[in-house]
């Protein structure tokens, strides 16, 4: 007999049950809070969500002299106003996404599956900042262009300016955005690797018996 | 929810409490951790009660959702980390602790099988329940012969870390 059938014996042995709940325990316990990882990831969504639609649209509500110049540009600028749409369509189609992957997490899935969708939900969340992040360099260097075009005086700055200068702001420019995202999403990393990381192993370790 | 339902539930896990007694005994290794996941397995079984259809058997139903909470939606309160940082430091019992009384066997048994990673555990514990190895299988989301592979590595696995 190998050591998990003796153990096997013992296993199912009444006594072995030590710390009994009463119906009242159970009771009480009906009404304590979850703290599963899905509900850790679906607040973490949602900060995302508020966080990122509020980093969109800020700049616009707190700055007059902003709004107002944006309020100029607006009706004559398609690539504006097609971009403002992108980002709502964006933030829309995430919050879909997101409902959609949350709905198929279930408690009485396989250990497998049930793994798998948590991933996928954490997928969307990461595609989500990813693409704030991507637009937020975007629309920092075309309104950077724009602007030395448009405004006169930053078009006065920049007329004194060699070409070798020119040059040299648009890559510190593009270093320190570049530094500041990357900064945001380390972070991330750090975030999801440290929530996740007993799931990653455990998903893994599943997928390694498949092979 | 209403109290019949309510009712209903608590019932029936205050007679099957002992599946998530086993299960949190597996994957903790004090007894506020113990506690602390029970909680956490009656509030997953709670949320889920409502889908449950009485054509599976509860206990069934209970495995799933018992294990996949401790394995995959549970995470360790603050106050039972320091404990399970242990988990993952591979000790070798010796040899003296593995004598031949079986109580003393037993307890060394269940160290041993404390060392065992998430999945393993689950294998060990679905196999300690007597379930065949198409049920193993259909809870794990993996294929039976890979159930019977790995089980037989477990088995391996214990044998090593009671004879280093």
């Amino acid at each position: 007999m190998d050591e998990l059938d003796l153990l096997k014996k013992d296993w199912n042995k009444p006594s072995s049950n030590t710390n009994k709940v009463s119906v009242k325990d159970i009771y009480a316990m009906l009404h304590k809070k979850s703290s599963s990882i899905v509900k850790t990831l679906f607040y973490i969504s949602i900060a995302e969500l508020i966080f990122w639609t509020l980093i969109t649209i800020l700049p616009y509500f707190t700055s007059g002299d902003y709004q107002s110049k944006l309020d100029a540009i607006l009706p004559n600028n398609y690539v504006l106003i097609g971009l403002n749409l992108f980002s709502y369509g964006v933030i829309f189609l995430f919050i879909y996404l997101l409902y959609k992957a949350y709905k198929s997490i279930s408690v009485t899935d396989n250990v497998k599956e049930l793994m798998k969708n948590i991933l996928t939900t954490r997928k969307i969340i990461k595609y989500y900042v990813l693409c704030n992040m991507v637009m937020i360099f975007i629309s920092t260097i075309a309104g950077l262009f724009y602007s030395i075009n448009h405004d006169p005086k930053m078009a006065n700055t920049f007329s004194h300016f060699g070409n070798d200068k020119i040059f040299i702001f648009a890559i510190i420019i593009l270093v320190v955005i570049g530094v500041v995202l990357l900064i945001i999403w380390l972070f991330y990393k750090l975030i999801y690797g440290l929530l996740l990381k007993r799931l990653n192993r455990n998903y893994n370790e599943l997928k390694k018996l498949e092979v | 929810m209403n109290k019949e339902l309510e009712h209903s539930f608590v019932e029936l896990l205050e007679k099957h409490q002992n599946i998530v007694h086993k299960v949190c005994r597996l994957y903790t290794n004090n007894y506020d951790a113990h506690n602390d996941l029970f909680q956490e397995i009656t509030i997953q079984l709670w949320k889920a009660y409502p889908k449950f259809r009485g054509d599976a058997k509860f206990s069934t139903w209970m495995y799933r959702v018992s294990l996949n909470t401790a394995i995959t939606l549970y995470r360790k309160s603050k106050r039972t980390i320091n404990i399970q940082a242990f988990e993952g430091v591979e000790f070798k019992i010796k040899a003296q602790d593995y004598d031949d009384t079986e109580e003393q066997q037993l307890k060394v048994l269940y160290k041993a099988v404390h060392q065992l990673n998430d999945i393993e555990k689950a294998l060990a514990f679905l196999y300690l329940e007597d379930k065949n190895y198409s049920e193993i299988s259909e809870n794990l989301g993996i294929s039976e012969v890979n159930a019977r592979v790995k089980m037989n590595r477990i088995k391996k696995k214990l044998k090593t870390i009671l004879n280093p």
